[in-house]
């Protein structure tokens, strides 16, 4: 399944770049996230627990950052199983500055198998697509807040941000 | 095939039912039509279940002050077979008759439906179109919300921890309106890949008022005011229903999947707007 969309953070792009490979702040950001802990450069494990309606699922996994071109872009590789089934995405986050705030695009792709693929196929592409939407509007209200806090004055964007591609 | 161990409760009354929800540890049992597949499969394992089976007051369908008022556990069949909703809401019965199979219709419950909110549901696009109210009801008291609020974002509704959806309030249709509900059907699942509801209204030769309502295409059901714009006003020719269904999925970020891709999908919604349209139009006086 490819992925991919655009959202905007409040803060220029170096801090953007900063922000998006804080573990602590993709831990606070990430829909569901109970631990994440760095294993190594660039490398994270995770322990998740996505709640979808009726539907639960615990997972653990790595995160892996590769290809840094610092503000612009990095390779984000995530791979997570547990009992409902088993993920693995590969993502290219580009940054780009639109001044003051930073424009974000993704493109990727993400496999999911096991149960939760057989049986949710229909709704898959809906369901990934909200996880990275709330993500970024987390993100976005984390980084304005930031923003306001230390540079108070530039800062005039409101810290909801919203997303580029929404409904 | 087997659920994990859970308990049952099976509440006679709405307070009772209401009482052993306060905590948010128990998950609500309708019609289970979505639930107990996923219970089966364990990918949902909830520890106490509280069926509303028993709740007999949460079943019934009337009418009250020009609105038709529809128990949230009427199932699928009492509403597709209920005279006054037949007779005035026949939108509403026109969705009910056309979601899943038999045994669905006969078990699912339209409470339980909205309350899973799916985003490829039948309901959604005709409550929509209906401008539907939802009643919800908690320990702590009650609150009615439009259908376009309830509706948060796919497998997401404005429920909160301990509430349940009481009732579904929708208008009387008056007698000159035209309905449709088009559905292209996945047939193994029996979901819509698309859906559309459509309310029309003429006066003197022109169409005076249009609801649309969509489901399938995104990742929640939505209104179609684009649509509704461009047809109100004109005389609704075949001409006029092309151009406003051309507009449907401005907009919208369509859902992908196995069955239909994306840009299929927003394709197939304008050419079912263009059906409910005309049907709609046709069946208007």
């Amino acid at each position: 399944m490819k992925i991919s969309g655009s959202y905007t953070l409040p803060v220029p792009p170096e801090r953007a770049y900063e922000l998006l490979q804080d573990p602590e702040v993709l831990a606070r950001c990430m829909p569901g996230t109970e631990r994440l802990a760095k294993i190594g450069l660039d490398e994270y494990e995770m322990k998740m627990k996505m709640v979808i309606s009726a539907v639960q699922g615990l997972f653990a996994g790595k995160v892996r950052i590769a290809d840094q071109k610092p503000p612009e872009q990095f390779r984000l590789i995530v791979e997570g199983s547990g009992k409902v089934g088993f993920m693995r995405g590969d993502g290219l986050l580009t940054l780009s500055s639109a001044s003051p705030s930073t424009d974000v695009h993704y493109e990727g792709e993400v496999h999911v198998g096991g149960v939760i693929a057989g049986v949710g196929q229909r709704l898959l592409d809906t369901t990934a697509k909200i996880v990275i939407r709330k993500f970024f509007e987390k993100l976005a209200a984390n980084a304005g807040q930031a923003a306001q806090a230390v540079a108070a004055p530039l800062s005039t964007q409101p810290p909801e941000n919203s997303p580029s591609d929404s409904d | 095939m087997i659920p994990q161990n859970f308990e049952y409760s099976a509440p006679n009354n709405l307070n009772e039912a209401l009482a052993l929800l306060a905590d948010g540890n128990a998950k609500v049992l309708a019609g289970g039509m979505s639930l107990i597949p996923l219970m089966k499969l364990r990918l949902a394992a909830p520890e106490h279940l509280v069926d509303l089976g028993r709740v007999t007051d949460l079943k019934s369908i009337r009418e009250e002050g020009g609105t038709i008022r529809v128990g949230a556990t009427a199932t699928h069949y009492d509403i597709e077979s209920s005279p006054l909703v037949r007779g005035k809401c026949p939108l509403l019965a026109e969705a009910a008759s056309s979601i899943g199979d038999v045994q669905v219709r006969n078990m699912g419950t339209i409470g339980g439906s909205i309350a899973h909110a799916d985003p490829a549901a039948d309901y959604p696009a005709s409550l929509l179109a209906l401008e539907a109210q939802v009643r919800i009801a908690s320990a702590k008291g009650e609150r009615t919300v439009g259908i376009e609020q309830f509706l948060v974002d796919a497998l997401t509704t404005a429920l909160d921890t301990g509430e349940i959806v009481r009732e579904i309030i929708v208008p009387v249709e008056p007698a000159n309106a035209g309905v449709s509900y088009q559905k292209m059907v996945q047939p193994a699942s029996g979901f819509a890949i698309v859906g559309v509801a459509a309310r029309v209204r003429k006066s003197g030769g022109k169409v005076a008022f249009v609801r649309v309502g969509v489901t399938g295409l995104a990742a929640k059901a939505f209104r179609a005011t684009g649509v509704e714009k461009l047809l109100e006003g004109t005389t609704g020719s075949a001409a006029d229903v092309q151009k406003a269904a051309a507009v449907v999925s401005d907009g919208a970020d369509a859902n992908s999947d196995l069955h239909a891709s994306a840009s299929y999908r927003q394709q197939m919604a304008k050419v079912y707007t263009a059906r409910a349209l005309t049907q709609a139009l046709s069946r208007a006086s």
